[in-house]
């Protein structure tokens, strides 16, 4: 430990001088395990990646930080030859690559721990950790007994006690998850990403890994440690890199420094000063939330949501923090009656009692959800735009038994026209529009069902500038019309911009509840990373 | 400078490419295609000699694929799958001459049965559809079964089931009914009353599918059934609807076939037609993803497929059911690879590597033989002739995979 730490040191010598991304190109690079430069990466319109730059010394652990979409995944899977098609170059000691694959990146000593677990459930353990170089006799055969062997002995260093004949689907994830790093260690990895390894675990579990992580370290493996959870950041890493928006803004030592400054690292930019007019004076309650739970049988944590209170009121917008996990999009789905087992808890809307167990029954009673996931649960791709927009509301367009096609056309205009839906017709296909369009045309089919309360979860995922500042102005001009709006965000800037309220989540339970006047992104970000029990 | 004489043929060309890019006008031009080579290739001229009984069996082929495609294509539309029309078929056959006998054993004896009686066993028939159909969507949404595992489930157990149920109707314990009454039967199999009510039937299917907000909820559902779900669509009941739609229309078929081969006989009738149902309605433009397909296309995927059967039987001069199987198979794989290549940009590459390769022999024995199956009666066929004609097929095969080849070294 103390060579690398002396290495550390020398390499932080270094980098302090060079916290600007421009200038990294200078760095010399020569004892560098990994190094990137320039590395870009986009989706369609969205830059997930702009021109990072940062090396990694050998033996050491550096923690990526940054807020929800800041990209440090997508840099982890550039470097694990997950995705292969990107800008800038990498190079591994010292020489350039470009990964064909994950398969040419494990060659490179390079494996990931990817945060959704990569094994196939129904086969055993040591089949995994060696499936797709499986071992064979000398006939040819598979050698199994060779690989329960091996995987066991794997294990057993990791202070794992599963049986390498077990199912890989019948384990605890925290147990899994150590397959996957014994399936690191049987590809001889020198380089282990691992991408918000503790998110699932128990407290045992998360010990447990912090002892093999140490060991691992000891053998020399360099590690990136993907986590916003400020204390095993500090309790782990010799070196801590903060991404923001896709872009490189810091690489500090760890301990030259503390989770405050990294905090403001990570949420440090200047909000998009947007006018949004003069706030709407609130109205009457619309609706009351007490002590909503929702259970997670066979989770370690027991409950997706516990004890969540609030109230919404004509006019305003409730806005819901917290990271990825914590339970936003489970609440809404809760309130919308589509949650897949119905919670406990009251809701009532406007003093009324009700208790939804089908989404048609909170469309009844006033209410409308524009789902995260667009592509999945949002949009029919195979029709077009006016269909998509009339959906909800075809009943009230009848004449007679048929839907009128003169009905359908007028709502769909009057709402093309009051978002301002740009399309080459109501007849263009939908998938023929930006996301932030396609976006509207899910408000405009909610919005023909003349809600009382609107649901929006990350309503600007996968959106333009542009179209962002627009939404918020619909969704303000919403609020003037009397709904009551509650709105999720993994964008920290956004919740700031279009709340009046802002309750944080953290883990499934409400840590706080902020008036606009008293948020700020340290507070919120602070209550959003609040662990439920101290791990460290 | 008239602009009109400018724009006209512009005009023309657009409407062309407005109708080519609908599988219905696609269909029409292939349907064309087959009538007319058939009777130029058909060396008993039976299009030209007996036009009339031609269309006739044509169309009655094709109002009984039709009726229970239509079912069958509303189940896709609607994201499922109905694999059982076939066994549904033969058991509601069986179950219609079991009301039968059951409600008018005198006149079922002497062949003249009471309309009351027939009324009533056709209603008893169409429930029995409605309660298959309603079996299947509760394994399906309430059970979590996959539609295929529903439906394959009752293929096996519905024929199995009319089997047992027909020696203890009959007297002696025989196992076929025997259609009682020759004056209903040729009132049930008649072309004319056959084609109206298909037509009615087809026309009420339309409007639902195309101009109700429940036909609209099923392209949903059939296209994004989560998202259906959190737009306040009661998908449950939607599947429903579908299945029961699917189970009646075969029950319909069941009855009108009783009547058109003249005897139920549950263990071999109508055994194999699902496939046809869901060839039809693919070949009709119904994506088997779902969300995708109409009514109409539908219809002309059934008269295609019938009419090709059709075709090759008066070609070859064998019974239509010796190769109806294996046309269904191809034009299912032809239709559904040209509908795919219309979606993907890239040049597609079916032959060079390893597996596509290894299937150009494959292909070519197959060319062959065909050419041995369907000409080796006709006095000019000699071995030759189907030597050369797989080497033919097979020398085109691999001109296509070097093209293939060397086109993709080039990009």
């Amino acid at each position: 430990m103390a060579e690398t730490d002396a290495a550390n040191t020398d390499a932080a010598n270094t980098d302090a001088a060079n916290t600007d991304a421009a200038n990294t190109d200078a760095i010399d690079s020569t004892d560098s395990i990994v190094s990137m430069r320039g590395i870009g990466k986009r989706f369609a319109a969205v830059k997930a990646l702009d021109d990072v730059s940062f090396d990694v010394k050998p033996g050491e652990l550096i923690a990526i930080c940054g807020e929800n979409g800041a990209g440090k995944s997508t840099l982890m899977k550039i470097l694990s030859g997950v995705i292969t098609d990107y800008d800038g170059t990498l190079a591994i000691d010292g020489k350039h690559v470009r990964f064909a694959g994950t398969r040419g990146a494990e060659e490179a000593g390079i494996s990931i721990i990817h945060q959704e677990l990569n094994l196939v459930e129904q086969l055993s353990v040591a089949a995994n950790v060696f499936l797709g170089r499986e071992k064979r006799t000398a006939f040819l055969f598979r050698d199994d007994r060779a690989m329960q062997r091996e995987a066991g002995a794997l294990l057993s260093q990791l202070e794992c006690s599963v049986s390498p004949s077990e199912l890989a689907g019948t384990l605890r994830v925290g147990d899994q998850q150590l397959v996957e790093i014994a399936k690191a260690l049987s590809l001889n990895s020198r380089i282990l990403v691992m991408d918000e390894p503790t998110s699932a675990l128990t407290e045992s579990e998360v010990a447990r890994l912090v002892r093999v992580i140490a060991k691992l370290r000891e053998r020399g493996t360099t590690i990136l440690y993907i986590s916003h959870k400020m204390d095993e950041v500090f309790h782990l890493s010799n070196r801590i890199v903060v991404l923001r928006d896709g872009r490189f803004i810091a690489q500090l030592n760890t301990p030259e420094t503390n989770a405050r400054e990294i905090t403001h690292l990570m949420v440090g930019r200047e909000i998009e000063s947007l006018d949004l007019g003069e706030k709407q004076s609130r109205g009457k309650r619309l609706m009351s939330v007490r002590k909503l739970s929702l259970p997670w049988p066979g989770h370690a944590r027991g409950y997706r949501l516990k004890d969540i209170s609030f109230d919404l009121y004509q006019g305003e917008v409730l806005g819901i923090a917290g990271l990825m996990g914590a339970g936003r999009t489970e609440l809404l789905e809760c309130l919308f009656g589509a949650a897949p087992i119905v919670p406990s808890g009251q809701i009532h809307i406007e003093d009324r009692p009700i208790r939804p167990r089908h989404p048609s029954e909170a469309l009844a009673a006033g209410m409308a959800l524009v789902t995260e996931d667009r592509k999945r649960l949002g949009i029919f791709a195979a029709m077009n735009v006016g269909p998509n927009i009339t959906l909800c509301e075809l009943a009230s367009m009848r004449r007679g038994l048929a839907v009128n096609g003169r009905l359908e056309r007028s709502a769909a205009i009057s709402m093309v026209d009051k978002l301002q839906i740009k399309a080459a017709g109501l007849q263009a296909a939908i998938t023929s529009l930006s996301g932030g369009n396609q976006q509207k045309c899910i408000i405009g089919r909610w919005l023909l069902t003349k809600p009382k309360i609107l649901l929006l979860d990350d309503p600007t995922r996968g959106v333009d500038v542009g179209a962002k500042a627009e939404l918020y102005r619909i969704i303000r001009q919403l609020c003037a019309e009397g709904l009551g709006v509650i709105v999720t965000s993994s964008e920290m800037p956004e919740i700031l911009t279009l709340s009046d309220r802002i309750m944080v989540l953290s883990e499934g339970r409400q840590t706080a509840l902020f008036s606009r006047e008293e948020a700020t992104q340290e507070k919120i970000l602070e209550a959003a990373t609040m662990s439920n029990h101290a791990m460290f | 400078m008239n602009p009109t004489a400018q724009t006209l043929p512009e005009k023309a060309w657009d409407l062309f490419k407005r109708l080519w890019s609908s599988v219905e006008f696609k269909l029409v031009l292939a349907w064309l295609f087959v009538v007319i080579a058939t009777a130029l290739l058909d060396s008993n001229h039976t299009y030209w000699n007996d036009p009339r009984g031609s269309s006739e069996l044509i169309i009655r082929r094709t109002v009984l694929l039709g009726f229970f495609a239509l079912g069958s294509a509303i189940i896709i539309i609607s994201g499922g799958i109905d694999l059982s029309s076939g066994s549904v078929i033969a058991l509601s056959a069986t179950v219609f001459g079991s009301l039968l006998i059951l409600l008018d054993p005198n006149g079922f004896r002497d062949g003249h049965l009471s309309r009351l009686a027939v009324v009533l066993a056709m209603g008893g028939t169409i429930t029995v559809g409605a309660m298959i159909g309603t079996l299947h969507a509760w394994l399906i949404t309430r059970i979590g079964l996959p539609p295929f595992i529903a439906t394959l489930a009752t293929l096996v157990g519905l024929r199995s089931f009319g089997r047992g149920l027909t020696p203890t109707v009959t007297t002696g314990g025989k196992s076929q009914i025997d259609f009682p009454d020759k004056l209903l039967r040729d009132a049930l199999k008649d072309v004319t009353t056959m084609s109206i009510v298909f037509i009615v039937f087809a026309i009420l299917l339309w409007f639902l599918m195309s101009r109700t907000v429940t036909g609209r909820h099923l392209h949903a559902m059939g296209g994004n059934e989560q998202a259906a779900k959190l737009s306040g669509i009661r998908t449950d009941r939607l599947k429903w609807l579908a299945y029961v739609l699917g189970a009646v229309s075969a029950s319909i078929v069941g009855m009108i076939s009783f009547a058109d081969d003249g005897s139920a006989k549950p263990d071999i009738m109508a055994r194999g037609y699902e496939l046809n149902a869901i060839a039809a309605s693919v070949i009709g433009g119904c994506s088997l993803q779902g969300g995708v397909g109409t009514i109409p296309g539908t219809i002309l995927g059934c008269l295609f497929l019938r009419t090709v059967i059709d075709a090759v039987s008066k070609v070859v001069g064998s019974g239509a059911d010796v190769y109806e199987g294996m046309i269904v198979g191809i034009v299912v794989v032809l239709a559904v690879t040209f509908s795919q290549r219309g979606q993907k940009a890239i040049v597609n590459r079916y032959f060079n590597n390893a597996i596509g390769w290894s299937i150009i022999p494959v292909l070519s024995i197959l060319a062959g033989l065909l050419m041995l199956l369907f000409f080796g009666k006709q006095t000019w066929y000699t071995p030759a002739h189907a030597i050369v004609a797989g080497l033919v097929v097979g020398g085109l095969l691999v001109a296509r995979g070097v093209w293939e080849t060397m086109s993709e070294k080039k990009s």
